[in-house]
């Protein structure tokens, strides 16, 4: 048999913990003591050993924002061997966290090593706005994350000029950035005719804020005019 | 890991590194000032006593080969390299200057830092900004020198004069600014010309411009990260450009092949991996390291591989590093395309965009309401099914445009006209002519089909779902009218009776595609998406 399909799309050599398999799907490495969090129903294949825990106990704290409706499930990775994970065609971002702090939108999150410290937090501003939270995920530590984003994304240096961040677009941006929400609608803007862009969140300091060419039609958390 | 110093700092270099082949990187950001960068070897009593241990652009490297200047490279100003255990004793310091040439004062510098790598990872980096500078014209940034052991000291202190005084305060001698010192053979080329040797090259075969390579031969893989190459902050952000030595997972196969410039569609097909072309100056050979993210390797932001998982990439440590394709492309013009997916339009005259398809902006600007004229009256047009809602962005900065992760292009019509659907627009300069024109039949489900047409001096930017299809008309061209994205005005188009696809239902529709079919001569043309809306 001869086709590019088996001579360019098998599995990759790469052995790291975390990598890309085309543009679209996360692969990784999986072995004993190395527990992955990953975005529950991300699975797409698998090689080896691996169980799946929907409920782990260390989820108490989500309670609190599974309660609202929001939030991120996850599910639990252990085992052993080579695992393939994807988040309905959406373009993968495969980083490794050297000490810095990120934080994730949730809707953005596709996995991360369990060792990562992380927690869920509301972004600051944003309930502000509408009354809504936006979720986040933080990560912190040495480690690795996969991130989902529709469509390439962007990255952005704060340090260049404050940065100002459709909510629905944001992906990540760095600890520690100062965050202010900001309206550039008029009053007028809030009673249909608006521009669409209503609200933003400004972000200022030393860091970077990734945004991805989508606004999510999802509803999580929408601020429209 | 790579510690970050501050002004003043110091430390045996043990504690950083075991090795003594050291990489010494400087970057100077400061636009519009041009810097000669040098290290003294110094005596015991701070001494230039021995002009060859001045090592400059006119004698890039010391007479045993201890000291080398390698020029500019992997994002560095100017890089250096050092092995320790080839400088003979009468040299107690190395220090690492650089004086502005012309005018012009230190407190310019916006940012810059000097680095330290060691066997592919950087160990030290000191971070300063012209705020630690006066009016001096001259800077000391960084001694190593030797007491007991090699230490290093982040110096970070200004000197007024310039490099002839600096030269003087030595104990040097300067004959004509900036004239080599006498020692310094005549017919030197300067090192721009001379691609800087590579770095340990594997022992097999020896780089012949090599002193004997340092025994046990320190693996001096390329440093392995910039980071950001353009300016790091005074204080850089936890793990900016940092990378953490114990969970650094060796590469498995010593030369992974660097990724593809480029975009998938201008290689069409499987693409053959291609090297990209190091510039010559990368003293690096590609097989040691990574080479993907070598600091210098050609690989800009907005550019991607190939997606090919058979191309695949490891990924680096530091976030900063793993997120470099992903970077802010440098500006080209008031419409700059940042990926497939975002464009970046830079305000100054006011644009046009798609209501809501702002993602991100920096500056001052101010979204509003775009519907006057007689423009709303055909856009708001609920009837039509074809609204387009547009806003007017104005004010200085720049917007980053994109909606639902269709793919952009940027057309600019340098005085043509172009008609577009009127879902297919994303973007316009406010000072194209626009009209909205309306393609008449009873097939069509409200009785017509609305178009914009936009025509004069600027940009239009188009989106589609998926790789667009360019049909030239040099026949008789028909295009499903939910498909069609965009076409030349001035060809004659109708609608087909013929040619009538039967399509499943769906909601809203008659369940009738109807066709269009283009006239048009040579030059005309049509743009279909892979989409039927």
């Amino acid at each position: 048999m001869q086709s590019p399909l088996l001579q360019h799309y098998g599995q990759t050599q790469i052995r790291d913990r975390m990598s890309t398999h085309g543009y679209k799907m996360a692969k990784v490495m999986m072995a004993p003591g190395q527990d992955l969090m990953a975005r529950a129903g991300s699975m797409v294949a698998y090689e080896g050993l691996i169980d799946f825990n929907p409920n782990p106990p260390q989820m108490g704290q989500m309670a609190r924002s599974w309660a609202t409706g929001e939030g991120v499930p996850l599910m639990v990775a252990t085992g052993q061997g080579e695992l393939y994970l994807a988040d309905y065609g959406k373009d993968v971002v495969v980083l490794q966290l050297a000490g810095e702090a990120l934080s994730v939108n949730g809707k953005n999150i596709l996995a991360f090593d369990a060792s990562l410290q992380w927690g869920i937090e509301r972004v600051k501003g944003v309930s502000m706005l509408s009354g809504m939270g936006m979720f986040n995920v933080v990560l912190r530590g040495h480690g690795w994350v996969a991130l989902t984003s529709k469509g390439t994304p962007v990255v952005l240096d704060t340090r260049e000029a404050p940065t100002f961040v459709d909510t629905d677009a944001l992906v990540a941006f760095t600890e520690g950035l100062s965050v202010q929400p900001r309206r550039t609608a008029r009053l007028g803007g809030l009673f249909g005719r608006g521009s669409g862009e209503a609200f933003q969140l400004g972000f200022s300091g030393q860091g970077f804020v990734m945004v991805q060419p989508s606004e999510d039609e999802r509803p999580n958390f929408s601020a429209r005019g | 890991m790579s510690q970050a110093f501050t002004r003043g700092q110091k430390s045996p270099l043990s504690a950083l590194t075991a090795g003594t082949d050291l990489y010494v990187g400087i970057q100077l950001v400061s636009p519009g000032l041009t810097w000669d960068i040098s290290c003294f070897g110094l005596d015991a009593a701070d001494k230039l006593s021995d002009d060859s241990y001045f090592i400059f652009f006119n004698q890039p490297k010391s007479p045993e080969g201890a000291i080398q200047k390698l020029g500019e490279q992997s994002g560095d100003t100017d890089s250096f390299r050092v092995t320790l255990d080839q400088v003979p004793d009468k040299i107690h310091k190395l220090s690492f200057c650089a004086a502005i040439e012309g005018s012009g004062s230190a407190s310019q510098i916006q940012s810059g830092y000097l680095r330290l790598v060691a066997g592919g990872q950087e160990v030290l980096r000191y971070s300063f900004t012209g705020a630690d500078f006066g009016t001096e014209r001259a800077i000391i940034i960084t001694d190593l020198y030797r007491k007991g052991v090699w230490r290093v000291g982040a110096v970070g202190q200004g000197f007024a004069g310039g490099l002839a005084d600096l030269i003087r305060s030595y104990g040097g001698e300067v004959d004509d600014e900036p004239a080599a010192p006498p020692a310094a053979p005549p017919s030197f080329a300067p090192p721009q010309q001379q691609p800087s040797p590579g770095f340990a090259p594997p022992p097999q075969q020896a780089a012949p411009s090599f002193a004997p390579p340092p025994v046990p031969p320190q693996q001096h893989a390329a440093p392995a990260h910039t980071g950001f190459t353009p300016p790091p902050p005074p204080p850089p952000p936890p793990g900016y450009g940092q990378q953490p030595g114990q969970s650094f997972p060796p590469p498995q196969q010593p030369g992974h092949p660097p990724q593809q410039p480029g975009f998938p569609p201008q290689q069409p097909g499987f693409p053959q991996q291609q090297q990209p072309g190091y510039p010559p100056q990368q003293g690096f050979p590609p097989q040691q390291g990574h080479p993907q993210q070598q600091p210098g390797y050609p690989q800009a932001p907005g550019q991607f591989g190939s997606g090919l998982p058979s191309q695949a990439q490891p990924v680096q440590p530091g976030v900063m590093v793993s997120l470099q394709k992903y970077r802010e492309t440098p500006t080209t013009g008031r419409w700059t395309q940042q990926n497939k997916k975002l464009v970046k339009v830079t305000l100054g005259p006011e644009a046009y965009a798609r209501r809501g398809s702002m993602v991100a902006y920096q500056g001052d600007i101010e979204f509003a309401y775009k519907g006057s004229g007689g423009l709303k009256a055909f856009f708001e047009n609920a009837a039509t099914g074809q609204g387009l809602k547009l806003m007017t962005c104005k004010g200085q900065g720049e917007v980053f445009l994109a909606e639902d992760a269709a793919d952009l292009h940027i057309v600019e019509l340098q005085g043509h006209s172009l008609c577009v659907n009127a879902n297919n627009v994303l973007a316009f300069d406010a000072s194209l002519q626009t009209q909205v024109q309306r393609i008449e039949s009873p097939g069509i489900p409200g009785g017509g089909m609305f178009h914009l047409v936009v025509s004069g001096q600027g940009t239009v930017v188009v989106m589609t779902k998926g790789t667009p299809l360019t049909l030239q008309c040099q026949g008789p061209t028909f295009a499903d009218m939910n498909a069609v994205v965009a076409w030349t005005a001035g060809m004659r188009v109708s609608v087909s009776t013929q040619v009538r696809i039967s399509r499943e239902i769906y909601p809203g529709a008659s369940g009738e595609s109807v066709a269009l079919q283009f006239m048009g001569l040579q030059g005309h043309f049509v743009v279909v998406q892979p989409y039927e809306v």
